[in-house]
Order: C-alpha cells, then structure tokens, then sequence
C-alpha cells in the first residue's frame, strides 16, 4: 500500500488514480518477469512487433498514392515507384517487410513446437498465435493481388477458384467472393478494402490479446520449465529478470541484427531473387494470357504442393477439392497441437527420441515441400510431394501416440545457470 | 544448426530452380553486367531506343523529364532531339500508334517496354537483340533464335550490315542497360542511400551489442 500512496503524487498520481498506466506498464512492460534462460529462438515476437509497425506505417503511405481500380492499379504502383518521393522506398519496404513478417512468424511458431510452448496453459495463446497466422496468410494474399500484376491476377484466379471446388456451395460461395464471374475490379477493390481495413485490425487485435494473455500466464522457456513455481517474499520468480533493461537490451541487439538483413534486401537486393516481388509481376494483369508456371509467393509454397500433391479423386469428391482440404488441413492443424501432444514434458530437450525425430522430419518436410511447391510439377516431384505431404501430417496426427509412448528425460526444478 | 543447414540446402536449391527456366529460348543467354553509373552508355542507349525502338515501344510508365535529369542531359537539348511528337518534357513516354493498326502492320500489338528489364532478365534482351537471322518463311524475312517466330522485324538490320561486330555488341550494351536503367531508375540512389544505412545500422548493432553484453553480466 505504501508503493501507492507514493504513486499518488505529481500527474502520473493523478492519472494513475483513476486508470493505473505505471502498473499496466510495468507489468506488461518495464517489470514483466521474463525467464533468465531465454535464447535466440525468443526474439522473433519482438521482431515481429517491429514489422507490424512498419507494414501499417509504410501502408499507410502506399495507400495515399495507389488507385484500387484494374484499370489504375498497375500504373499507380509504377507512380509510387517513380514519381512519388521516396515511393521506391516504401513500396519495397512493404514488400519485404510481408517476406520478413512470414519468415519471423514460421521461426516463432518453431521455436513454441520445439519448446512446447503451446502446452498446458497456454493453448490460448497458442490458438490466438495461430489465427495471427491464419489472418497474415489472408493479408499476404490480398495485398499480393493488389498491384495488379500478371501473377497477382493469375494467383488471385488460382486460389479463389479453389473455393469453387467444394461440393455444392462451391461455385456460388467463389462467385460471392469475386463478387464477378471472373476476377475484375471489382475482385480487386474488395481485396483491398479487406486489406487495409478488415485484416489490419483483426490482426492487431489478436495479436493484443496474444501478448496480453502471454503476459498474465508468463513466458515459457527453452527447457519447460513451470519458474513460478519457486518465487521470491515478493512473489517474483527466482529464475526471472525485468524486461527493462535485460530483455529489452537483447531484444534491440537483436532488432540491429535483423535490420542490416532486411535492409541489405530493402536497398540492394529488393526483388530478392524473384522471392520478394516476382518477376513475372512485373507484366500488367492479362486475363487472356495464362503465366507458363503460376506460382504462390514463398511464404505459401509448401501448402501449394500439398495442393498439387493430391491428383485423384476420392469417395465421390474431385481432386481439387481434396487438394484444397489437404492445402486447409496443413494450415489448420497447427491449431491442433496443444491437444495432440500428450508428452509429460514441454521442451524437446527432455522429450524423447520419437519426438526428436518426428520434429526434424516436420523441419525438412516442410522445406522440402516449399522447394516443390516453387518448381513446375514433374512425375518424380510429384511423388516426392505425396511422401512429404504424409512425413508433414504425421509429425501432428501420430504425435498423441509417439508423445506418449517415449521416455523422456526428468525436467530439472530450476532453470540451469549458464 | 541443423536448421541452419536446411536453411541453406531450400535457399541454394530455390535459386536453382528459379535460374533453370529462364534460358535463352533455344540457347544460353550471354553474359550480361549492367552498370547503371555509366551515364554515357545510358545516354547512348536512350538515343538508339528513341531512334529505333520508341516508334512501336512506349515507355509509359516514365516521364521524359526524369530521363533527362537522371541521365545529366539538359532539358533543352532533350526537348530539341529526344522528343519527337511536341510533348512537354513532365508527360509520360506514350506512342501515338495504336494497337488496331499494330495488329494489322505487324500482327501483334509492341509491348510497352518500361519494365521489360525486370521482367526478363537483361541478358535475355541482350541476346534476343543480337540473335535475329534471315528466315524466308517469316512475313519481315528473319527470325530469332532467343524468341523463335517473333513478330518484331529486325529493326536493327542496317546497323548490324555497316558496324562492326564490337561496334554493334557495345550499341546493344548500352541499349540494354539503358532499359535496366529506366525499368528501376531509382536504382542508383537506392544504393547511395544504402551503404549509408547499412554504416548507420553497424554502428547501432555495435552499440547495442554492447549494451546487452554489459546487462549480461548483472545475470551471472
């Protein structure tokens, strides 16, 4: 009580004694007890933050200057490029920044399967991280049709006659979306609005409650852990130290390290190979002439060759549509995992050998999968992608079994001194 | 690490993949290096794509004046040689042809070529450029080896008869790389800036890096 009385002085006092910011700050912020054994793989939410700041500032801008008509989009993108002051600049931080964004959210999701950090009790944060996800997929996608290129009209064209697949509904439900028969204008003023209105705010808003709910039930660490479990007389844990200036200080460290990456990008290699803005995108949208190869960006590719892996037909429903489901499950499983991992344990460094092994096969299938998902489909690739796509989705739906079966090494009490 | 690894095996094999489909049509592409500083080779490249190319191929998506300014070539003496239909020097870079009559001349509407560099790799436009040999089975007499049964005549034709074969390679070169140049004409100054950014970015990292590694002490 006294701590308050001495907080009721001066403006902040005052301020904090009808909402209480320096306890809300300290809390989440300047005092949040963050595990002392957190590595590397711990600073990519961090990171991520940073990205969302600037994927909304720098859209911003974008946006004063684009025209979300099939008829202006193009060119206006090219304006921004030439004409507007410093448009290169942002239009390229833009784009990078959605690979960036991709990359940090692949790692970061990474390091929870590894560290099972999605396991009792926070499968809510697990969930909401997921959804982050889920809503970043449906951001990349729209923003990627709004120049207006041959790819973006030819992806949009892919993904969303996907929809058209599904029995019954289909056709009607991709028609609704497109709002036309075919991809138009009116496909494309509609993305846009999701993207810069709908999809931004869903996206800060989970991401809100995914840090808040972090911070109520703490972080978890590289070796499981419960730090709670042995807390000081004022009931901070002993293996814990403030975000200020401890984590704060790493996490900036950390903020250098991946600004000199992305800024090499950003200024010297802004199509980054034909990942970060495809050639062929490069061309205007033509609806009468088909892309050779139509391909996702990066960051979808290993779901695309899951798409193109299934080619047959089953119980009565097309191979597209199973493709589509196939494509949906690898995305939506992921949700799955705080129920499917029965393992006593949380970190992998105290699992067993089965999970061990299961989490490397998960790794390569994965890239694997985006390799194949990125190159014209052949017999042989095609076969490939079939066993990865199998390799993928066993990691989840064997994992209650091998999660349970294996013997696992005792968790220490205390995080180790390094 | 072992992460790390894959890392590189998806990086290495991706660009693999990504620099197998784009071949010269029948063959190789030659070697091709733009330099993007070497405003006498732009200004070089400008004059032929005026004279030879900008009958048929808009640059719409850039303006006359940008061009002049970023290639140090006075408004003035541009305006009197480089722009031919009185536009003013602020407008963009249309044709007057139109597609009906171009389908009807040439069979196929000339691409606007503005970004032509990024959508094909340069090398291929410098090939394709040097490539054209005479065909009796096509209606303007030749055709490519880069771009089998192209609808382009070989505008060229003349030049390559009267120059020597240097000569004629480095009037390509220069034609190329003034099409790297206006496909991204930022280009330069991105990479101006991005040294700059990059010093900046050192020195912080530096700095926090130490500021971590102090703090890190406080732990043990």
């Amino acid at each position: 009580m006294a701590a308050n009385e001495k907080k009721s002085i001066g403006i902040m006092g005052w301020v904090d004694s009808r909402f209480p910011v320096t306890d809300l700050l300290e809390r989440h912020l300047s005092k949040y007890p963050a595990p002392t054994n957190l590595n590397f793989w711990y600073l990519f939410g961090f990171l991520m933050i940073i990205v969302l700041a600037m994927q909304i500032l720098t859209g911003l801008w974008l946006m004063m200057n684009y025209t979300n008509t099939a008829e202006e989009a193009f060119s206006s993108v090219e304006y921004i490029m030439r004409d507007v002051e410093y448009g290169w600049l942002l239009r390229y931080l833009h784009a990078a920044g959605a690979s960036a964004f991709f990359a940090l959210i692949y790692l970061h999701m990474f390091r929870g399967m590894m560290y099972g950090s999605y396991q009792k009790p926070r499968e809510l944060i697990w969930v909401a991280g997921w959804f982050t996800y889920v809503l970043l997929c449906a951001e990349g996608f729209t923003g990627y049709v709004l120049p207006w290129g041959q790819m973006s009209f030819w992806a949009a064209q892919v993904i969303i006659s996907l929809l058209g697949s599904i029995p019954m509904v289909g056709e009607d439900l991709a028609t609704w979306i497109r709002g036309d028969y075919l991809i138009s204008g009116i496909t494309l003023s509609r993305l846009f609005a999701f993207h810069v209105v709908l999809l931004p705010i869903m996206i800060i808003a989970v991401v809100f409650f995914h840090i808040l709910a972090l911070h109520e039930i703490g972080s978890n660490n590289p070796d499981g852990i419960d730090i709670k479990k042995h807390v000081d007389k004022d009931g901070v844990p002993l293996d814990s130290k403030p975000f200020y200036p401890y984590d704060i200080t790493h996490d900036i460290y950390a903020l250098g390290v991946f600004l000199l990456i992305f800024c090499t990008v950003v200024f010297f290699f802004p199509e980054g190979g034909g990942y970060v803005l495809e050639y062929v995108n490069f061309e205007p949208a033509n609806p009468l002439s088909t892309p050779s190869h139509i391909v996702p960006s990066w960051y979808f590719t290993p779901f695309y060759a899951m798409l193109r892996a299934v080619d047959f037909a089953l119980f009565g429903f097309t191979a597209k549509f199973l493709g589509f489901v196939c494509m949906a499950g690898g995305i939506a499983i992921f949700a799955a995992l705080p129920w499917l991992d029965r393992s006593p344990v949380k970190s992998i460094r105290y699992k067993g050998v089965l999970s061990k092994g299961f989490l490397a096969a998960f790794v390569i299938s994965f890239f694997v999968l985006g390799y194949l998902g990125a190159v014209p489909p052949s017999d042989v690739k095609n076969l490939l992608a079939k066993v990865f796509t199998v390799i993928y989705f066993s990691y989840f739906l064997l994992m209650p079994i091998y999660t349970r079966i294996e013997t696992c090494k005792p968790v220490p009490e205390r995080a180790p001194q390094h | 690490m072992k992460f790390i690894l894959f890392l590189i095996f998806f990086i290495s094999s991706s660009i693999q993949a990504a620099s197998g489909e784009l071949s010269c049509g029948s063959i190789e592409c030659d070697e091709f290096s733009a330099d993007t500083t070497n405003l006498s080779s732009l200004q070089d490249g400008l004059t032929t794509y005026m004279n030879y190319c900008y009958g048929c191929h808009s640059l719409k998506y850039s303006r006359y004046n940008r061009i002049s300014k970023d290639l140090n070539i006075p408004i003035d003496m541009y305006q009197e040689n480089l722009i031919f239909d009185g536009s003013k020097p602020g407008q963009l870079m249309n044709i007057s042809m139109n597609s009906k009559d171009a389908v009807e001349w040439i069979g196929a509407k000339p691409p606007d070529l503005t970004l032509e560099a990024r959508i094909r790799k340069p090398n291929w436009i410098y090939t394709y450029l040097r490539k054209f040999y005479p065909d009796d089975s096509r209606p303007y007499g030749v055709n490519n080896e880069v771009y089998y049964n192209v609808s382009m005549p070989h505008v060229l034709e003349d030049l390559q008869a009267n120059l020597s074969e240097t000569q004629f390679n480095e009037m390509i070169y220069n034609l190329t790389n003034f099409m790297v140049y206006v496909s991204d004409p930022s280009a330069n100054e991105r990479k101006r800036i991005g040294v700059y950014v990059l010093l900046f970015l050192l020195l912080f990292t530096s700095f926090a890096y130490l500021t971590y590694r102090e703090f890190k002490k406080d732990l043990k």
